[in-house]
């Protein structure tokens, strides 16, 4: 997967508690029993630490970690 | 070369050697209505859990007031002991912080300066949500530095379970009752326990983020309708608070730091209005401030309002967590939306213990609260 992939999921492993194994690109949030204001936090330092916008919604609960990677490179893309 | 070598020093000169007139915190008190709400309670009617409510705010218990007390029953108990704590009885102005007013009209704080024996002093409300206390505290501040008043007793107090539906399961688990006081009197700048380098905001675009839709002038002159259930509870959008609190919180916090000339390492402790721990410890990390130096009581009182700030303070002194000479900071965040920030060292006071009186044990569910019939 992509470096945004990686520093995605050092991002979640700092905000959220989760067994390595389980963080594959395939996994939910939901799957990985994110809630939403962890949500709202991760969206929060990928705007910093990236320099891209999101909206709360769009990190919803049934998007998967390589889908949110997808979504930042696309906004990174312009 | 002249005699007189040393000439007096310039009136000017001798005026900038005393520091700026300001006011100094003096008394400090706590109180909370006697009945304990466990979140086991609050599950035995809401869809939720225990291990839900904990994981996700870090609320454990909060306090409700009995059916028929008002705020100003609980900003008096707090007013009295602030002012005990103070040593003083009088004072020249009562200031009540309050989302929660006994009466739409008038005023609460010129009954609460009643019931306390200050009949005839200055008496107002402020109403800034959650920010309360830190905008009282800078409207008492300008009361003293502006030369208005000597003294001035303010009170953070709320009744948050009085417009929160509580079958509002996101609300009713953060909130609670509770009230918190200071006393200011003036002194000088530089002396332990003034307060200052205050950052006070707004944004009154997103009013809607935090809300009591009915109940004033917006909804009253539409004469002919009648509000709706939830638009006469309390509203809140969980996400967007959650996000622009920390936000905000950690630009003020930041504001009064360069106000005050201070670094984030030389906060000993930072006081948050106390929304919820993960909020909390957000603004935390966010500034960089080890966890440990943020004061928290958010587990055993939950969301307080305007109360929050001068309970966990009472709480912290009391405890012996913040002692004389320690740096501290407070920082608010609510509706409006409204923020804010200011900056003290500790004065050598022994406060107040913010409990409920200690002949009053919890209380069973079906003696009272807000589900009672």
């Amino acid at each position: 997967m992509s470096a945004t992939y990686d520093r995605l999921i050092a991002l979640l492993t700092k905000l959220h508690e989760a067994p390595p194994g389980d963080t594959t690109p395939d996994a939910t949030y939901a799957e990985l029993d994110v809630d939403s204001l962890t949500l709202v936090e991760i969206v929060m330092h990928v705007e910093r630490e990236l320099g891209v916008t999101i909206e709360d919604s769009e990190l919803h609960p049934d998007l998967s970690l390589g889908a949110t990677a997808k979504l930042i490179d696309e906004r990174l893309a312009g | 070369m002249p005699s007189d070598a040393a000439p007096p020093p310039e009136p000017d000169d001798r005026a900038l050697a005393y520091a700026p007139r300001a006011a100094v915190l003096c008394g400090l008190a706590g109180w909370l209505p006697p009945r304990v709400v466990t979140n086991d309670e609050l599950s035995t009617y809401l869809d939720t859990s225990d291990e839900w409510i904990a994981t996700r705010t870090g609320i454990c218990q909060r306090h409700f007031a009995d059916p028929g007390q008002a705020t100003s029953d609980l900003a008096v108990e707090a007013g009295r002991r602030a002012l005990e704590s103070a040593g003083t009885e009088s004072v020249d102005a009562v200031v009540v912080a309050t989302t929660t007013p006994d009466r739409s009209c008038p005023a609460t704080a010129p009954l609460v300066a009643h019931r306390l024996g200050l009949t005839g002093v200055a008496a107002f409300d402020v109403s800034a949500v959650c920010t309360g206390f830190v905008y009282g505290l800078a409207t008492a501040a300008g009361l003293i530095t502006a030369g208005v008043a000597e003294r001035v007793l303010l009170i953070g107090a709320d009744t948050y379970t009085t417009i929160i539906d509580p079958l509002d399961r996101a609300n009713a688990i953060i909130f609670g009752d509770g009230a918190g006081a200071v006393v200011l009197r003036a002194g000088d700048a530089d002396e332990p326990g003034a307060i200052g380098h205050f950052d006070l905001g707004s944004d009154g675009a997103e009013e809607e983020m935090i809300m009591v839709a009915a109940g004033g002038s917006r909804q009253r002159s539409r004469r002919d309708e009648q509000p709706s259930h939830a638009d006469r509870h309390f509203s809140m959008e969980g996400r967007a608070v959650f996000r622009h609190a920390i936000t905000r919180m950690t630009g003020s916090v930041r504001a009064s730091l360069a106000a005050a000339e201070w670094k984030v390492d030389d906060v000993d402790h930072l006081v948050p209005h106390q929304a919820n721990q993960r909020i909390l410890r957000a603004v935390a990390d966010d500034l960089g401030l080890p966890r440990e130096r943020c004061v928290s009581n958010a587990e055993s009182v939950g969301n307080t309002g305007a109360a929050s700030i001068p309970l966990a303070l009472a709480g912290a002194a009391a405890g012996n967590v913040i002692e004389p000479g320690d740096r501290v900071l407070l920082t608010a965040f609510g509706g409006g939306l409204t923020w804010g920030s200011c900056a003290l060292r500790w004065p050598d006071r022994t406060p107040r213990t913010p409990t409920a009186p200690a002949a009053a044990a919890p209380v069973t569910a079906q003696e009272g609260g807000p589900l009672a019939p």
